[in-house]
């Protein structure tokens, strides 16, 4: 979970990288998107690396999910958590599954359209108000997701120390704000016309 | 000051591992505020067998918060209410009069009900057969500073040490996971030089015997640590996934 988190989170922060070009111009993006694609050997490799990447996180996501959800037969009658900001950690399977239906839409939308005019198809779909309002609904949901997902991998990883403790925590909020302001405004950009 | 107040009580009562069980309802007129919460029980247990009735069975031994043998979920939370409190420990100066006070057994595949409130923890101690303990040669007594041992580390390991095994922390983890109580019992004998000789063994097998015993995984939840009446920091949990990895890998 927390192996294949990390490659995820490595992942975002290339496709982070990738897309910031954007907010200079569709031209900008549209030559990256082209540099890209004249090393088809690198696009497969991670493209595939990508998917079984993916695949990985989601099946063993499941499967833990529904391991615990054994362990415990019968629930309570109260269900009280002393923990009071569970709610991202007690959600990571639905934040996760939304997630998986935005990789499916968006992939279907970018991965197998005409690369030769990305740009231009990218500065089409956000002109949809429903579609980047559904992309922008699962870039929330990825900040929650992080938001526990980040902490989680670490602690799993045993970073844990307590000079560190109040670093971490706030890494646990800059992380996931960063990529939503990140991702969230490039809709925000084309479907106020700002975006070129 | 003493006051007494008015409770009401749903407590989940089962006769044997095999029944179904249900919630029976009760009403206990002036409580005394002082009492701890297990006497409060007793009063009702002694009104209980006057009407010829069956007392509630519930696990308890000394009383004073060391034995881990009390236990029960009150109003959702492992130990009830107060933080670092066992539930010998709790006092029923922190109910309200006319308050309901649901009272559950500790709930997880690993600790089937053995009767009423009482579960059957003895998966805890496998966990410690299959390598809590340190193999060493007795002799005469050894000097008590024979090995210097940093204070900084001989604390963590005390820290460690004080979890008494009332199994709080798997249930009140959503996942039913033991990795708080494993965690502690690794750490403790990890820290010090006397946990050495045994150190991979040690790690690898306590995981395993915790994982067979049906326990769910750790999904960092952290409720563990906030219902624990030891206050036991999931930063063993940390230590222990490193253990884990250590003795997987090299
Ligand atoms: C870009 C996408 C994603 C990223 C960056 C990401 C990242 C992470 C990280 C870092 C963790 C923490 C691992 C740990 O517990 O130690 C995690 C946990 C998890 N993820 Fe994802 N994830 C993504 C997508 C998904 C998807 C599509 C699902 C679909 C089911 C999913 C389901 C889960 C589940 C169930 C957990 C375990 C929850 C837990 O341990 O508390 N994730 N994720
Ligand atoms: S009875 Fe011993 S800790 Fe509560």
């Amino acid at each position: 979970m927390a192996c294949s988190g990390l490659c995820l989170l490595l992942f975002l922060c290339s496709h982070a990288a990738g897309n910031a070009t954007l907010f200079i111009s569709t031209s900008l993006f549209q030559s990256y998107a082209d540099q890209l694609h004249s090393h088809p050997l690198i696009v497969s490799v991670f493209s595939k690396g990508l998917f079984l990447v993916f695949a990985i996180h989601i099946v063993t996501g499941v499967l833990l999910f529904l391991q615990n959800r054994k362990a415990r037969p019968r629930n309570y009658k109260v269900r009280t958590r002393a923990i009071k900001n569970s709610q991202a950690s007690g959600s990571m399977i639905y934040s996760g599954l939304l997630i998986c239906l935005f990789v499916l839409i968006h992939t279907a939308a970018v991965s197998f359209g005409d690369h030769g005019r990305i740009g231009v198809t990218i500065a089409e779909m956000f002109g949809s108000f429903l579609l980047s309002m559904f992309y922008i609904l699962a870039f929330i949901a990825l900040a929650v997701h992080l938001s526990h997902g980040f902490w989680s991998m670490l602690q799993t990883f045993g970073i844990s120390h307590p000079n560190y403790t109040t670093f971490i925590h706030r890494l646990s909020y800059v992380v996931p704000l960063f990529f939503l302001l990140l991702f969230g405004t490039i809709p925000l950009l084309f479907l106020f016309g700002t975006g070129n | 000051m003493t006051n007494s107040i008015d409770i009401n009580l749903e407590i989940w009562r089962q006769k044997d591992s095999r029944a179904a069980g249900e919630f029976e309802v009760y009403t206990l007129q002036d409580i005394s505020t002082d009492m701890s919460f297990l006497e409060m029980l007793d009063v009702l247990n002694e009104k209980l067998t006057r009407e010829g009735k069956e007392p509630v069975a519930f696990d308890h031994d000394c009383r004073e918060g060391i034995c881990g043998m009390c236990g029960a979920v009150v109003n959702g939370i492992a130990h009830g209410p107060e933080p670092e409190t066992t539930l010998c420990q709790l006092h029923m100066r922190h109910f309200k009069s006319g308050d309901t006070i649901v009272i559950e057994p500790f709930r997880s595949r690993a600790f089937p009900i053995v009767k009423d409130l009482i579960t059957d923890r003895s998966a805890l101690d496998r966990i410690i057969q299959a390598g809590g303990f340190v193999s060493i040669n007795t002799g005469g007594t050894p000097d008590a500073n024979a090995i210097p041992i940093p204070s900084a580390t001989a604390e963590l390991s005390m820290d460690a040490a004080a979890c008494i095994g009332c199994g709080a922390c798997v249930a009140s983890c959503p996942n039913g996971a033991a990795m708080l109580f494993t965690g502690a019992k690794i750490s403790q004998l990890c820290l010090l030089p006397q946990g050495q000789k045994e150190r991979k063994e040690r790690a690898l097998s306590m995981i395993s015997t915790m994982d067979s015993e049906g326990f769910g995984n750790c999904t960092n939840e952290r409720e563990c640590e906030a219902v624990c009446p030891k206050g036991i920091s999931i930063s063993n949990i940390a230590r222990m996934n490193r253990e884990f990895v250590k003795a997987s890998l090299f």
